[in-house]
């Protein structure tokens, strides 16, 4: 075969799939470029902005930006033209604060010799990384959010106490410094201690949080003496995690705290009033009886779309797992049970009401999706609505608050011309349970989306039973070893043994939803039981995934079937 | 439509947050044991807006308050229990001897459901201490145990002083020097640590003083210290506005403290546990230290292996100002009972085993002119018992603090928690025996490598 | 010469002083206890009457009894006399100091080990041997523990020198029956897994019965065949073939309420002794518990509720409960260095529902019922070994004060080292001056 030939092959190739170039995955950077970077969106229904709607519009894209929308507007010769007859043009979605692109590291074991006395970065001190570093544009976190209709993303690197400085990335390019819109956007912090060395818990946190910020005044402060009249001083060390404290001090960034639970969320506040920064809180969880406190506290605020499983009115029993059966079976008979679980419901239903509450008083938020599973979100958001929140209300979460939040106000949140080209176009409303996401834009780039088999909900799912081989790395090294799972759907059983404990666990929780299979069991780790979580995709003869033990860090896992004897 | 939402939403919520009541209540015709003025018949006690307005007979109701039947009952003032770890998320920072600058008042727990065990038994504060791994270890925080709100900062107890945990022998030793192999590894090192603490402190405090002496001066060219917040606390230490409360179970290492704090001019000290205290009582009462001591714990580990259940008689008769605490969420439910210990053990009177777990623990608080005591004028902490509460048929009935009732055994709802884990599906059944209420430890095991 | 006498006079002394250090004797012989206040427990209480203490035993009490002569007349006016108080599981005697492994004798290694005996290890010796006593706690049950048949457990009165001594006629093995409960705190095991585990448990337990069962055939159908004939050794089973016979009582520690329901069903069909010990999660199951006729020695009742959403006052309700339900219940503290609080768990079952009256069986009659040393123990009756305290007041009362303590008829000397260290130190000698 010819080289031109090939040439034509493959653009033939690129004719009957636009998309299929930004599909595939890393290592294909040589993808020759679009034909043209104009795009006219006809015959939709533009939602410009929450409350802003244009029927039978048309939005017209040029270099990555919006050029024009409305009514009959004119469509340049060059544009591709998307047929959106029917369909919801919205602005591209905004995360207010997530990992995404931003590969989990391997966690290294570190032998420490005085844990009172750690080196910063073992104790999870490192405010001077910078997440553009840690970018990875073909991580698969990108495209699952990309696919939902998220465009942009404040991603921050992984860590503890203070993991480094956040950017807000697009979700498109090639390059990590092609993705980064904005850097050191902000100063990332957690409530998060380092196992078993200095700042080992909460208290510990807290205290040296305060300790660095004081020292970080003061050293700035000293600084600027020395600048004004240096002879005869004592120069001023150099100290990059003091330096990182800076430009929050100088009030140029935010400090952005992950901060969950009802506890932390107030803990981080007082941090706050007591040190004077600019605070933004992300995954807020259990809010709702602390609303004025969020609202006086100044703080801007990411709600979390991570929320506990609500079990739907009307659920179809193939859906619960066989332990939930028995359980509910027998608080059928049981008062006291029935208390429990309506208790529990109702707890589960506050986390779902939270944002209609929280609007309905006149608190501001976007929301962040830092812990939220990518396959949960869609339907969280669903969910949300029925629980009381508009859907403008949403809509703004997703798109305006957030941008303003993050400063990206002038180019990005609405449909108006001279933002960036960033849209969700659906085929519903995108609230719509039923919705699918046909097209996303992210700076100008179109990303089409076929639907997806979704499996089907009466017993199509992927067959997991039999021996597997896996191999997992984790700090103890690599781990090869057998899955066995028999059984059938709904009462699955199986083991895990490790060639390097040398032990076979059982496992638990199995469960198999279309191609994911999860399941989880316990090792004993420094004494302490653990709870290892797994989740894989399963395709033909092999699976991967992540591994979870608790607060010991995720893994990847991979492995493929044994051949059957 | 979305208005209509809103109060639906509204009314859903609404059983939330109270932030700090101050309630208003008549006890009336109860029989009132006021610790610091004797004990008074058929007496009523009036509370106005958080705080005792008055204690005499045939009180009236103030409008819209509440009135609480006491005939037949008795009325003390709240429990003080000057050692607890219940309603904290963390409790030892245990990765150094040394670990001044942490604060428990960073992990207060409203959510706690031993709070309100503890108000079932009477106990309206707690001093919510750091744990004991460290010799120096965490400020404490003194709580009232004000439940059923979610924030935290409801629960402090404002007026309270600053209190500062430390630890002396086995836990220290264990875990630092037997754990990670730096000093202190004996009852010398331990000892050690706090001079070199103290030490330093006394240089960092002058080398600030030299500074700021200076830095208004034209032309001045001096450097501050670093600005050290471990420093920072151990230096208020020494300038008396942090009173030192120290975990201790043997004469010689009660004898050493007490030795070093007369040296760099601690004056503020309470020994914790002091299971030996009463071998050196004589020396404590000289030095003006206090003693909270267990009723009869001992033999758990063999630094309390020479201890007696007479201690806290012997203290106190020796003139040390003795309390009982609980160190436990167990023994927290019943310190009453804790308190007539002392009657078994040593025969003391009511008024004196009372006094225990109420005015004393108060003066080694700090609070004692705000609580400990029913006197018009001090905080409406109030527990109300059914016999007399050295009795061991007496049942808590109702407990009552800043005017607010916060505990009532006629209206008590099984389901005390204030939120619900919304992934919580099993059955937790936890039962220990023995020291399993005990946190003093917590955080820390980890470092034990028996 | 006269220096050797100083030396042996020296020695003698030392010898005085070295007695000391331990406890102080007890002594036997006839006593009487006069006037006094006879609270018999099985018989109701009879006032101003006397009881006589002799060879051990209770030989007379009532309002009518001569003093024997050469008997040691103790005038008890004001006080009354109470059957010394059982403690139904505890490790007193196998632990002396709590986080020293080498002062642990109660935890053997195994998991199916009925066959360590708690009374060989049993220290007569303990210094909180006398520390307990002295309250009114007279016997006590030493319980080994550990993994699912950890051993077998041992009935001790608490005055003696061997084991023989003390040994006061009952011995139980000891099934931890697997638990469905959280070990801790830090037990971060999903519902799932706990349950798994619970059934491995469950598993190895009756695999362990069957070969019990299967011992116990080929044992029975050997001796019909020849009486002297031996099976081969094997000690598990050796220990397990009386509870299989329904000889010796297994006492089976068992707390969460599913994991008492479980235990019951696995009891149901077995036709053995058997004994329920902790359930402390017996109220939300007494009707079946009264149901199944199965005893319970319950404790400690000064505990935490099992769960958050749990009544406050649960544990101490939870002795009565069950007794209202019709279960026969005993009390324990389940304690090692504080069984003298055992009067005080039964104050709070008491004051909490299950009445004064119960309370005091449920620490006397009722647990030597269950050991099936009610013929000898637990009650003022003639004939009854002479376990006796003599108190100034209700011994639930925390003011009370023992006065006179006989085990075994002896009349022990009301000392302990906590009682040495208050005599030495209440007036320290020299106080502040050197």
């Amino acid at each position: 075969m010819t080289g031109s030939k090939l040439v034509f092959m493959r653009r033939a190739l690129l004719l009957l799939f636009p998309a299929l170039s930004y599909l595939t995955s890393l290592g294909q950077s040589s993808e020759l470029a679009p034909v043209t970077r104009t795009y006219a969106i006809k015959n939709a229904r533009i939602v410009q902005a929450p409350g802003r709607i244009i029927d039978n519009g048309v939005l017209v894209i040029k270099n990555g930006i919006i050029t024009a929308v409305g009514k009959n507007i004119e469509i340049p010769a060059e544009a591709r033209i998307i047929k959106a007859d029917t369909m919801y043009v919205y602005a591209g979605f905004i995360d207010g604060l997530s990992h995404t692109g931003v590969p989990k590291p391997k966690e290294e074991e570190n032998k420490v010799k005085d844990p009172g006395n750690p080196p910063n970065d073992i104790a999870g001190i490192e405010p001077q990384r910078d997440v553009r570093n840690m970018l990875d544009p073909n991580d698969k976190s990108v495209d699952e959010m990309r696919r939902l209709g998220f465009a942009v993303s404040h991603v921050v690197p992984h860590g503890r106490m203070l993991p480094g400085q956040g950017a807000i990335i697009l979700h498109a390019g090639e390059s990590p410094d092609a993705m980064v819109y904005k850097q050191q956007a902000s100063l990332f912090s957690q409530l998060t201690g380092a196992p078993g060395i200095y700042p080992n818990t909460v208290i510990g946190v807290m205290a040296k949080y305060r300790e660095l910020y004081r020292q970080a005044e003061q050293a700035k402060a000293y600084k600027a003496r020395y600048i004004q009249d240096a002879t005869g001083m004592e120069r001023p060390s150099s100290d990059r995690v003091l330096e990182a404290f800076y430009p929050v001090i100088d009030k140029q960034i935010p400090v952005v705290f992950k901060a969950e639970d009802v506890l932390s969320i107030q803990r981080v506040i007082d941090l706050k009033s007591q040190l004077g920064f600019n605070l933004m809180l992300a995954e807020i969880k259990q809010g709702w009886d602390i609303s004025e406190k969020l609202k006086n506290s100044g703080a801007k605020l990411f709600l979390s779309l991570d929320l506990p499983e609500m079990k739907e009115e009307k659920s179809m029993p193939d859906t619960t797992k066989t332990t939930d059966k028995n359980v509910e079976l027998k608080a059928d008979k049981d008062p006291e049970k029935q208390r429990l679980q309506a208790r529990k419901d109702e707890t589960i239903k506050k986390h779902y009401q939270q944002p209609a509450l929280l609007q309905s008083q006149g608190v501001e938020f976007g929301f962040s999706t830092f812990e939220a599973k990518p396959r949960d979100i869609k339907g969280n958001l669903s969910k949300l609505i029925e629980n009381g929140l508009s859907e403008d209300a949403a809509l703004s979460a997703l798109t305006t608050t957030p941008a303003r939040l993050l400063g990206l106000s002038s180019t990005m949140g609405t449909l108006d011309i001279g933002k960036i080209a960033n849209l969700v176009i659906t085929d519903k409303s995108y609230f719509d349970k039923e919705s699918k996401v046909k097209y996303v834009f992210v700076d100008g780039k179109i990303f089409e989306y076929k639907d997806e088999p979704v499996p089907k909900k009466n017993g199509e799912t992927v067959r997991v039973t039999g021996k597997w081989t896996y191999n997992t790395e984790t700090p103890q090294g690599v781990h090869t070893g057998d899955i066995v799972i028999n059984g059938e759907e709904g009462d699955y059983s199986g083991t895990i043994s490790s060639t390097i404990s040398g032990d076979t666990n059982d496992l638990s929780n199995i469960s198999v939803d279309g191609d994911q299979l999860s399941f989880s069991f316990t090792v004993v780790i420094e004494g302490n039981a653990v709870l290892v979580e797994v989740i894989v995709t399963v395709e033909e003869g092999s699976f991967e995934g992540t591994m979870t033990a608790g607060d010991y860090g995720s893994y990847p896992i991979e492995g493929e079937r044994s051949p059957e004897k | 439509m979305k208005e209509y939402i809103a109060i639906v939403l509204l009314l859903l919520f609404s059983q939330a947050v109270q932030s700090q009541q101050k309630g208003t209540v008549l006890i009336k015709n109860g029989t009132v044991l006021t610790i610091t003025k004797g004990t008074m018949e058929a007496t009523d006690v009036l509370i106005k807006d958080g705080v005792i307005s008055k204690i005499g007979k045939g009180l009236s109701t103030p409008k819209g308050a509440q009135t609480i039947d006491a005939t037949g009952m008795y009325v003390m003032p709240g429990i003080i229990d000057a050692h607890s770890h219940i309603a904290l998320d963390a409790v030892n920072e245990a990765t150094s001897p040394v670990t001044a600058e942490v604060w428990t008042g960073d992990a207060i727990n409203p959510l706690d459901v031993s709070i309100y065990r503890a108000l079932a038994g009477g106990v309206t504060i707690s001093h919510a201490l750091h744990g004991s791994a460290n010799a120096i270890g965490g400020q404490s925080e003194t709580i009232k145990h004000r439940y059923g709100t979610v924030d935290p900062d409801a629960l402090r107890m404002k007026e309270a002083p600053r209190t500062i945990k430390f630890a002396l022998g086995e836990n220290p030793t264990r875990v630092h020097g037997g754990g990670n192999g730096i000093v202190p590894r004996t009852r010398m090192g331990v000892e050690a640590v706090f001079r070199s603490s103290f030490s330093e402190a006394r240089q960092y405090m002058k080398a600030w003083d030299e500074y700021n002496a200076g830095k208004s001066k034209k032309g001045y060219k001096g450097t501050a210290p670093q600005y050290d917040l471990r420093l920072e606390t151990l230096a208020d230490i020494l300038k008396g506005d942090i009173i030192v409360h120290c975990h201790s179970y043997r004469a010689d290492e009660i004898y050493m403290l007490m030795q070093v704090c007369k040296d760099f001019g601690i004056k503020k000290l309470v020994f914790q546990h002091v299971n030996e205290g009463f071998k050196v009582a004589p020396e404590l009462a000289e030095f003006g230290a206090m003693a909270s001591v267990f009723s009869d714990w001992w033999a758990y580990k063999f630094e309390v292996y020479y201890s007696t259940a007479y201690n806290a008689t012997i203290l106190h008769k020796n003139g040390v100002v003795t309390s009982i605490n609980s160190d436990s969420g167990e023994l927290i439910r019943h310190l009453y009972h804790e308190a007539a210990k002392t009657q078994k053990y040593g025969g003391l009177s009511d008024n004196d085993a009372l006094s225990m777990i109420t005015i004393n623990p108060a003066k080694q608080l700090g609070i004692e002119s705000r609580v400990g005591s029913i006197e018009e004028g001090k905080d409406g902490d109030i527990a109300i018992f059914k016999n007399h509460p050295l009795s061991i048929y007496t049942i808590p009935m109702m407990t009552i603090v800043d005017g607010v009732v916060e505990f009532d055994r006629e209206n008590d709802p099984d389901d005390m928690r204030i939120y619900v884990d919304p992934k919580e599906t099993i059955d937790v059944t936890l039962h220990g025996t023995g020291h399993a209420g005990d946190r003093c430890m917590q955080d820390a095991e980890f470092l034990f490598h028996e | 010469m006269k220096n050797f006498k100083y030396i042996f006079l020296g020695l003698i002394l030392l010898a005085a002083q070295l007695a000391e250090a331990q406890n102080a004797k007890g002594k036997t012989g006839t006593f009487a206890l006069t006037n006094a206040n006879l609270v018999t427990i099985t018989n109701g209480t009879i006032s101003n009457a006397t009881l006589i203490i002799a060879d051990g035993k209770i030989s007379a009490l009532g309002k009518d009894v001569t003093v024997p002569e050469g008997a040691e007349v103790i005038d008890c006016t004001g006080l009354s006399v109470y059957p010394g108080m059982i403690e139904g599981g505890s490790r007193l005697g196998l632990s002396e100091v709590g986080s020293d492994a080498r002062t642990r004798d109660y935890n053997e290694v195994g998991d199916v080990i009925p066959q360590m005996r708690a009374l060989t290890a049993v220290n007569p010796n303990s210094v909180l041997i006398p520390v307990t006593r002295i309250s009114g706690v007279t016997t006590a049950l030493a319980v080994p523990d550990g993994s699912l048949f950890p051993g077998t457990a041992a009935l001790v009165n608490l005055h003696g020198y061997t084991p023989d001594q003390m040994y006061a006629g009952f011995e139980a093995v000891v099934l931890n029956f697997p638990s469905t409960g959280k070990r801790g705190r830090w037990d971060s095991r999903s519902e799932e897994d706990i349950k798994k585990d619970a059934e491995k448990a469950l598993k190895q337990l009756n695999d362990a019965w069957d070969k019990a069962v299967a011992y116990y055939r080929i044992d029975s159908a050997i001796r019909v065949k020849d009486s002297k004939k031996e099976m081969q050794y094997y000690p598990e089973m050796e220990n397990l073939l009386p509870v299989v016979r329904g000889e010796k009582t297994l006492l089976v520690e068992v707390n969460a309420a599913d994991d008492i329901k479980a235990a019951i069903d696995w009891v149901a069909d077995k036709n053995i002794k058997v004994v329920f010990s902790g359930v402390s999660e017996g109220w939300r199951v007494a009707e079946k518990l009264a149901e199944a006729k199965i005893p319970v020695i319950a404790g400690p009742v000064l505990s935490i509720p099992n769960r958050e959403y749990d009544r406050y006052d649960r544990s101490y309700a939870n002795p009565g409960i069950m007794q209202k339900a019709g279960v026969k219940v005993a009390i324990k503290t389940a304690d090692t260095e504080n069984v003298r609080n055992l009067p005080y768990n039964a104050g709070f079952a008491a004051t909490y529902g299950m009445g004064k009256e119960e309370a005091l069986k449920a620490i006397t009659i009722v647990p030597a019922e269950i050991f099936e040393v009610a013929d000898q123990l637990g009650s003022l009756e003639k004939g009854k070994i002479a376990n006796v305290f003599v108190a100034d007041g209700d011994p639930f009362e925390t003011e009370t004060q023992v006065r006179h303590l006989f085990i075994q008829g002896w009349k022990i000397p009301l000392e302990s080292r906590q009682t040495k260290l208050y005599d030495e130190f209440l007036e320290r000698e020299p106080g502040l001056k050197k």
